[in-house]
């Protein structure tokens, strides 16, 4: 029971933090190429092929960088959560430009133009654009933590499924199917299912809250 | 300062402290030294390694052994990569060869079970009655091509499935691609699930078999042939020569405190599964080395 609240809490922590992280990336990009219009043909189609690219394959190329012959292996970050962090952070990037990119682009039209008709500075334009468009920034967050914590590939190939240390709820999965331990391993994608659903829905209702809808 | 303003500074100064809290807690780790372990999945799922370790930490805290669970030829590799200090592995064919690369030193045969060939228990290819191993998968091939019987394969390069290859290599046949032989690219414990809804036969290490067997996963497959010298399989462990310092004397000390307790080794798992799992190699060590050095040339 401990351990498993022990690799529940790592989860939520994981892919929370690679969320967040991911996140102060994505949407200043998202934002950017929503007023630009030069690049946006180019990257959106290339970021929305990317959204179901599949984990291992980040996995396994974030493994080669990270290894200790790899390039960046003097980081020793390899079998730590903070990997893990930034290879889902990497992982739910083109997810959550994809999703903010369509929901800013359409605030833009929708208020953007009218704020600077009517006066408004550049800094004045962005918040109004942002604070119409963040119930669309959340969705798109929410999607980014739901694959992030979902996901499989980045977890056992950087983070090794150490007990204790690395091991998440989907490694945890992973090596109970491996074991030929169903029942324990259905158990845990139970407690995985709940925990996504809690966050997605405790979102929306922070969302209302908030006053918006 | 007004009071709204008040009240959120408190909530992120809150939010802030949680943070850092809960960073710490799963980043840092309050242990002097790690070391860094690959091994195969059949020697950890048993929970051995995490028992012995256990045992080792008495005379050694604030010692962390992180055990990475992943097949013989994956533990290998991420060997040859720099990235583990200790291996635990049963290939000798594919350890011979990262031996003869240079990448690991040290060997040490800690101890030894057996694979078993399991199979439907009306047993349609007559494995019962097979001369020796080979002759069983002889007898496998010819009714698999009768389509009278089916064959899954861990297909992983596995230490188990680096062993089957070897079996069909000694009979002279390749089954690879034949529509009753079923590469199933995953662990033993999925493959012999496999095995038994197909009512197939397949190449099983004998720890995971009795523990599936004994949780109640298994029911149409049994044992149906087993064989104490042409079937033996070997655990090792060894040394990777790139691990240097703190973590390499630990690494050295736990290889050592392995092999000099294999009697923790062979009561493990006796209470629960009637007999042990392994067997500590200590006993038949001379006749182990020369039986892996065969076992290592027959790729």
């Amino acid at each position: 029971m401990d351990e498993l609240l022990d690799i529940a809490v790592r989860s939520l922590f994981v892919s929370g933090a690679a969320t967040i992280l991911s996140s102060a990336w994505s949407i200043p990009l998202a934002y950017f190429m929503a007023r630009s219009r030069r690049i946006q043909y180019v990257v959106a189609p290339v970021l929305e092929g990317l959204v179901g690219i599949p984990t291992v394959l980040i996995g396994l190329t974030l493994y080669m960088l990270l290894s200790r012959s790899g390039p960046l292996g003097f980081l020793n970050l390899l079998y730590t959560p903070q990997a893990i962090i930034l290879g889902e952070a990497i992982l739910v990037t083109p997810l959550v430009v994809s999703v903010s990119y369509r929901v800013l682009r359409a605030a833009l039209e929708a208020y953007g133009e009218l704020a600077y008709s009517l006066g408004a500075t550049e800094k004045q334009a962005a918040l109004t654009v942002l604070r119409e468009a963040l119930p669309g920034l959340l969705a798109a967050v929410a999607m980014g933590f739901s694959r992030a914590i979902g996901e499989l590939g980045v977890a056992f190939m950087i983070g090794g499924n150490i007990k204790g240390y690395t091991r998440t709820l989907t490694t945890a999965i992973a090596l109970g199917v491996s074991m030929g331990e169903y029942e324990l391993a259905m158990s845990l994608g139970v407690v995985l299912l709940t925990l996504t659903l809690a966050v997605s829905i405790g979102l929306r209702l922070w969302q209302r809250a908030w006053g918006y809808d | 300062m007004p009071r709204g303003l008040n009240k959120i500074l408190v909530a992120i100064i809150v939010a802030a402290i949680v943070i850092a809290a809960v960073t710490i807690s799963f980043t840092v780790r309050y242990s002097e030294v790690r070391v860094r372990v690959t091994t195969t999945t059949s020697l950890y799922a048993t929970g051995l390694l995490e028992y012995l370790e256990e045992e080792f930490k008495r005379s050694h805290p604030g010692v962390e052994i992180d055990f990475i669970p992943v097949g013989s030829g994956e533990a290998l590799r991420r060997a040859a990569q720099g990235d583990a200090c200790l291996v635990f592995v049963h290939a000798p064919s594919l350890e011979k060869k990262y031996l003869e690369q240079g990448v690991l030193e040290q060997h040490r045969i800690i101890a030894y079970n057996f694979f078993v060939i399991v199979g439907p228990s009306d047993d349609p290819a007559g494995v019962r009655n097979a001369s020796n191993a080979v002759d069983a998968f002889k007898r496998i091939y010819v009714s698999g091509e009768e389509g009278r019987a089916r064959f899954v394969s861990r297909g992983d390069r596995s230490g188990t499935h680096v062993k089957e290859l070897s079996l069909w290599r000694l009979a002279g046949l390749s089954p690879q691609g034949k529509p009753w032989y079923m590469e199933r690219g995953a662990g033993m414990a999925d493959t012999l699930v496999t095995a038994d809804e197909l009512n197939a036969y397949t190449l099983s290490d004998i720890g995971t078999y009795l523990k599936l067997r004994n949780d109640g996963r298994i029911r149409n497959i049994e044992i149906l042939y087993v064989n104490d010298t042409e079937l033996i399989n070997i655990y090792s462990v060894y040394l990777v020569k790139t691990c240097t310092g703190d973590e390499r004397r630990i690494a050295e000390e736990f290889a050592r405190f392995v092999y000099e307790n294999q009697d923790l080794i062979a009561k493990y798992g006796v209470d629960e599964y009637g007999q042990p799992l392994f067997y500590p190699a200590r006993d038949r060590e001379s006749e182990l080395a020369s039986i892996w050095a065969d076992l290592a040339q027959s790729r």
